[in-house]
């Protein structure tokens, strides 16, 4: 999948556009086509390749982005305690009350939908805000869990020692904060990242995503209203996801494992 | 118990440090206070080990955290070489802390397991910048020696690499990397096995000789209290009942707390038999000490002067101090 995203543009694919005329639902393994094409004579192997491009893309930008803030604000709110702990973990827990989807949708509606239908919102705009609002959804998720990390390992001894040693708190948090919170951080990321991918591939599904199949969301969109001539053409993107899904949760928990095989024996 | 006792103040200019009046209060709701640590008076004298001794709960390690403003008191005054602590702005106080360090109880959680052992006892080194590179890794070199690690083999592993004993080791060789005048070492034996216990105690002693340390040392345990101390201050929720130099507080204890708790004492020798009562009942709780002598609930001496009035601290006999309305004599 990485391969594909960082090279699919360097295949000797047509663009994913490029309308093959002769070869309407063409199903998989004929020749040309490996995965075959769907009704509007779109190349399915080289559309699921540009929507790895564009589902990564937007995955791992909303994670790293959510992430950041996050953890800034979880690692803030434990370490400071008191009353920005207070509100910032109320603010955590109202994000986290309303569901994902709902509030994105909403997000999306709002920001990159043009009432003029003949003026349609461009691409880049729709990325940046679909990018944003999947970030707005996982700050509270991300940082709720850098505040629970960071609330265990503040109260090791280790951190008073490094006080009564006249550490200052930005280092105490850089040196002996962040180390420990970061393996926590980083499992929950990745599964995120397959989070995000579902989340999109749903608002792409639900119309208001990438538009015309520019993501799997958006070609499982496509693929389900021809389910009854072509079923394959909704199968693919999905099977795709899924691996994909799969695979970051497994890398997830390789590193995680990695990370924290020195903690699991103490 | 002593309220304000001051008797067993020697106020003499060799005192490290001098503690009046500390209060430590936690609120845990709107109208529920806690007090840790009421009230507490003592001085250090240069050299000496004074230790502190009381059941699980009485504000020890409050005290000791206390004393280090982590957190700071919520009154009173900790004058540590002529400063009160309690009154540094923030940034004087990070230097001033840096000649009074802790030992912590738990070896474990004192080591921060993502750093090895040289980045460890470097820490103090480099946040105050002391000599260059190689001249700090002489010093951690030397200072692991001293603690009886060898450095070569222990210096690039990490805390969970090593025994409470071997960790406990570290942390003093951390503690003492920044040349501090004092140290206070909370229950530093006590999550250890007895013949490391030994060693360690051992090792601290040595320290005090070698370094010229101030000690105050908290621990539950009365037998390794006698090993070390030179004066021991006993404490029943958040008061002193009693302070005597060891061997007078051991031979003829005067609190009938101090009584109770040496009786709590294993005896290594099982034909021997126990024949006083021990304590009844728990400790009351710190949210609503009863009136007069906090002990006064669990005291086969209380009578009716002791629910009234507040026993404070008057001297008994050279050196022993007590705070009791009717002192066993």
């Amino acid at each position: 999948m990485v391969f594909f995203a960082l090279f699919g543009p360097l295949l000797p694919f047509e663009h994913w556009t490029f309308v093959y005329e002769d070869a309407l639902g063409v199903t998989p393994f004929s020749p040309g086509h490996i995965l075959g094409t769907d009704n509007n004579g779109y190349d399915l192997l080289s559309s699921v390749i540009s929507g790895t491009r564009m589902s990564i893309f937007i995955a791992i930008t909303a994670v790293g982005l959510g992430g950041l803030v996050g953890s800034a604000l979880g690692i803030t709110a434990a370490f400071v305690r008191g009353k920005i702990d207070l509100v910032l973990s109320t603010a955590f827990n109202v994000g986290l009350a309303i569901p994902n989807l709902v509030l994105a949708l909403a997000l999306v509606s709002v920001l990159a939908t043009n009432v003029d239908m003949t003026n349609p919102v461009p691409i880049w705009r729709r990325v940046t805000v679909l990018v944003i609002s999947l970030t707005i959804v996982l700050i509270p998720i991300l940082g709720r869990i850098a505040r629970g990390a960071t609330l265990t390992w503040s109260g090791r001894e280790f951190v008073t020692a490094a006080r009564s040693m006249g550490m200052r708190d930005m280092q105490i948090i850089r040196k002996h904060i962040v180390p420990n919170v970061l393996p926590a951080l980083i499992a929950v990321a990745f599964l995120a990242v397959g989070v995000v991918i579902i989340a999109e591939a749903s608002l792409s599904l639900l119309g208001v995503g990438i538009p015309d199949g520019g993501s799997w969301g958006g070609m499982i969109a496509r693929g389900r209203n021809d389910l009854e001539y072509s079923p394959h053409v909704l199968y693919i993107p999905v099977i795709f996801l899924a691996i994909t899904v799969i695979s970051t949760n497994q890398i997830g928990e390789v590193l995680r494992r990695k990370l924290d095989g020195r903690e699991a024996k103490v | 118990m002593a309220g304000s006792g001051t008797a067993h103040m020697r106020n003499t200019v060799d005192s490290v440090l001098t503690v009046r009046d500390l209060t430590v209060e936690f609120r845990i709701s709107k109208n529920k206070i806690v007090k840790a640590v009421s009230g507490l008076s003592f001085d250090v004298v240069k050299g000496e080990t004074l230790a502190i001794v009381g059941e699980s709960g009485c504000g020890k390690t409050t005290m000791a955290r206390a004393i280090l403003q982590l957190p700071p008191p919520n009154s009173g005054e900790v004058i540590f070489d002529g400063t009160d602590l309690t009154q540094l702005p923030k940034e004087n106080l990070r230097s001033a802390r840096t000649s009074m360090q802790m030992i912590f109880q738990d070896p474990i959680s004192s080591l921060n397991p993502r750093l090895t052992v040289h980045q460890l006892i470097d820490e103090p080194l480099e946040i105050w910048d002391r000599g260059t590179r190689v001249e700090r890794d002489e010093r951690i070199n030397k200072l692991l020696f001293s603690v009886g690690l060898e450095p070569d083999l222990v210096l690039n592993r990490r805390s969970y690499e090593f025994s409470g004993g071997q960790c406990q080791r570290i942390s003093i060789a951390r503690a003492l990397a920044l040349d501090p005048r004092m140290l206070i070492c909370d229950e530093p034996v006590s999550a250890l096995d007895v013949s490391i216990q030994a060693q360690i105690l051992n090792l601290l002693l040595f320290m005090k000789e070698t370094h010229g340390l101030t000690m105050l040392f908290i621990s539950h345990d009365l037998a390794v209290v006698k090993a070390i101390s030179t004066r021991v201050m006993v404490m029943y929720l958040g008061k002193i009942c009693e302070v005597a130099p060891p061997d007078v507080l051991y031979t003829k204890p005067a609190h009938h707390y101090t009584r109770a708790l040496l009786n709590s004492v294993p005896i290594p020798d099982p034909t021997k038999q126990i024949r006083t009562e021990l304590l009844q009942g728990e400790p009351p709780s710190p949210m609503n000490p009863p009136s007069g002598c906090r002990f006064r609930t669990r005291c086969v001496g209380a009578s009716a002067l002791c629910a009234e009035q507040e026993p404070q601290l008057r001297e008994i006999s050279p050196g022993q101090f007590v705070a009791c309305h009717h002192p066993i004599v």
